[in-house]
């Protein structure tokens, strides 16, 4: 329902984003991760028509939002990065106000505060003042103010960042809820894997303003490698069951640690049954197997060569 | 826009603070120093020296006595002295045979007047004087003549430009009233700042609102608190204090409203020029302080000589919403009298207005 093409943001003397395709189909849930200065929260801002692009295009269902901003706006609710309340105000004050910037009154209003207030579980502290909540609860209000107006499309810009990590699991919960649940189309960026991997169904991955691979999960991973890699752990060291497992064919490379065997095999190779076997001819006792399958840091170490995260 | 503008107000309701300490601190000035100087005229001590014999220092004081602003008393140096050392009298005026001196206890703008008075008397009998040398009896002439004028002219003027009366209380009233609504009016309008620093206002722009109607519900707060403000202050003063305010009331509300307005423009396109909030924290106030002692908020125009600054006063606001409220409270002048400085208050908002969008969409759109 939502795109972008070739969507390219130069300032003075950087390229923030360069020549970015994003698609978003209904329902879905999609995640766009990257560094810092990826230029993620740039992308979001020419997308949500805060921001003019270079060049490029943003659309929604089909019709450029770049002249007519109208729809998108009515549609799409943003958390920004930055927590972006009036701190002076109450959250229910904050939310009331939000609501009526879409044309919300009355009982419907009430409603609808009660509700998202409910959501994001700070009903029974809403008329408490925005700067005495916690870091986490300011961040729950900052999501709770993009959904007064039930947007059909949730961006959300890192809205996790310095949160503590039951209010960081409140609120991962609360977004997959809303995804899973009602259908909402999400759009979550971040730079901390574990959120996107829980959240998102497919991702995009951003680099110095370009995107340099975008897939589902499994897609992304299986750029990284054909292998896999299998720890096996006995009860203790078999010199010769080692070197027997060693010789199974496929293992291109193994290494003894005590009495774990750590071996790399093509992905997808069926070895399991032929490990048994052989433990079992040797009367070793297998304690633990773990396939470990990459993770997507593992596959932006890979694509960049850097750590998303120092 | 109804939201924006709603907004506002909850948040005054939430922090007040800082318009209550203008509108405080307005009150405080006015009514403490006010009091200190009762209404109507303030007795002036006079003195002479030997050089002077009683029967002409006599001749004198009457004759400053002959106008209504001051009262003179005639009493001996020493006396005179004391008054002025004990504070109870701002100065006293030595007499000589041809010139005056001031004895000057402690500052008080009312000095001034005093002073172009004193001067104007002087400078009229010593030419008097120098006539009567050459042509005998022409003060008798002219005081007869004066006292049965072959020919009536009444002169009324449209712009106010009566000879100059100073009312310090209500010249302190004015002052200081135009002076303290200036940092509530621009400090309502730093919050369009703030917003756009907290993200907020990015939160409102990419909402269906549009952006002429974010600038009106903040313009239009600030006019309101600052138009309030005002209004309220001439309020108190009028009944609780009682000072005199004139006939027309309403003309001086008026004043205010085109002044109110012309304050929130000049804040809209010092906010446009001067985007970071910490230089504005510093801006403001020499904005305010400057335009107030240029525009004769601390002390009458009338007073200032200074061509420079005096045509400095003529782009000023404030300049011309005193001029229009003294002319109608003291003067007692009607509409035709304020009609001019009321349109360029309205003229000076409306350029502002127009460069300071001007200026925003140019950035923003950069
Ligand atoms: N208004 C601006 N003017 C000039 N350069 C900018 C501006 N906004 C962003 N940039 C630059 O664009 C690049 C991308 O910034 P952006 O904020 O989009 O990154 P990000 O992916 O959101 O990073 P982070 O994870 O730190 O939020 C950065 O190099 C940044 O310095
Ligand atoms: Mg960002």
């Amino acid at each position: 329902m939502l795109e972008t093409d070739k969507l390219t943001k130069q300032f003075k003397d950087t390229i923030a984003v360069d020549d970015v395709s994003l698609v978003l189909k209904r329902g879905e849930s999609v995640g766009l991760l990257g560094p810092n200065g990826a230029g993620k929260s740039t992308a979001i801002a020419m997308i949500s028509t805060l921001m003019k692009p270079s060049s490029g295009d943003v659309r929604l269902n089909g019709k450029s939002v770049l002249k007519k901003p109208d729809d998108m706006r009515r549609v799409l609710g943003v958390v920004p990065q930055k927590i972006a309340l009036y701190e002076e105000l109450s959250a229910y004050e904050n939310l009331k106000f939000f609501g009526r910037l879409y044309g919300l009154s009355g009982n419907k209003l009430e409603q609808r505060i009660e509700y998202v207030l409910e959501l994001v579980g700070l009903a029974d502290r809403k008329k408490e003042l925005v700067k005495n909540y916690s870091g986490g609860m300011q961040r729950r209000v900052n999501l709770a103010a993009a959904m007064m107006h039930e947007p059909e499309v949730l961006i959300m810009d890192e809205p996790t960042v310095g949160i503590d990590p039951q209010s960081r699991n409140h609120l991962l919960e609360t977004i997959r809820k809303l995804n899973r649940d009602e259908g909402m189309t999400v759009l979550y960026t971040s730079h901390y894997m574990e959120e996107v991997e829980k959240l998102c169904d497919r991702v995009y991955i951003m680099d110095h303003g370009k995107v340099i691979a975008e897939g589902t999960k499994e897609e992304l991973k299986a750029i990284l490698s054909d292998q896999e890699t299998v720890l096996i752990e006995f009860d203790q060291n078999y010199p010769e069951l080692f070197k027997k497992l060693s010789e199974i064919e496929g293992v291109q490379h193994s290494t003894i640690e005590e009495q774990s065997l750590k071996l790399i095999i093509p992905r997808g190779t069926r070895m399991l049954a032929a490990l048994f076997h052989e433990a079992e001819r040797y009367g070793a006792q297998v304690i633990n197997v773990n396939v470990q399958t990459p993770t997507l840091e593992d596959v932006f170490l890979r694509l960049t060569g850097r750590k998303l995260r120092d | 826009m109804k939201a924006v503008f709603l907004l506002q107000w909850r948040r005054f309701y939430r922090k007040p603070m800082l318009v209550l300490a203008m509108f405080g601190l307005t009150v405080i000035f006015v009514s403490v120093t006010a009091a200190g100087g009762q209404s109507g005229p303030q007795m002036t001590p006079v003195y002479a020296d030997e050089s002077m014999s009683e029967l002409q220092a006599q001749r004198w004081l009457e004759r400053l006595n002959g106008g209504d602003q001051f009262q003179f008393e005639l009493m001996a140096e020493s006396e005179a002295r004391s008054y002025v050392a004990e504070g109870d009298v701002s100065q006293a005026v030595n007499l000589l045979e041809t010139d005056y001196r001031l004895l000057v206890g402690r500052e008080d703008p009312a000095r001034f007047a005093l002073d172009s008075f004193l001067r104007r008397i002087y400078s009229e009998e010593l030419r008097l004087e120098n006539a009567e040398q050459t042509t005998p009896g022409i003060r008798a002439d002219m005081e007869s003549s004066l006292a049965d004028p072959a020919l009536t002219l009444t002169v009324e003027s449209l712009q106010g430009e009566d000879s100059f009366q100073y009312n310090g209380q209500l010249q302190l009233l004015f002052g200081m009233t135009l002076f303290f609504v200036i940092y509530t009016i621009m400090f309502s309008l730093v919050r369009i700042v703030d917003e756009k620093r907290t993200g907020t206002w990015s939160r409102m722009i990419i909402s269906p609102v549009r952006k002429w109607q974010m600038y009106l519900g903040h313009l239009g707060y600030s006019f309101l608190i600052g138009f309030s403000q005002i209004t309220l202050i001439f309020l108190l003063f009028r009944f609780a204090f009682g000072f005199e305010l004139g006939e027309r009331f309403w003309l001086l509300i008026a004043i205010a409203a085109c002044y109110t307005f012309s304050i929130v423009a000049l804040g809209l396109l010092i906010i446009s020029l001067i985007t970071k909030p910490q230089q504005l924290g510093a801006v403001i106030p020499i904005v305010a302080t400057g335009m107030a002692m240029v525009g004769g908020a601390f002390w009458p125009i009338e007073l200032v000589t200074n061509e420079i600054l005096l045509a400095v006063s003529k782009a000023l606001p404030i300049t011309y919403g005193l001029q229009a409220l003294t002319s109608v409270a003291v003067y007692g002048n009607g509409v035709q009298a304020v009609a001019m400085p009321l349109l360029l208050l309205l003229g000076f908002g409306s350029i502002c207005l127009a460069i300071a969008i001007r200026l925003m969409e140019w950035r923003s759109a950069s």
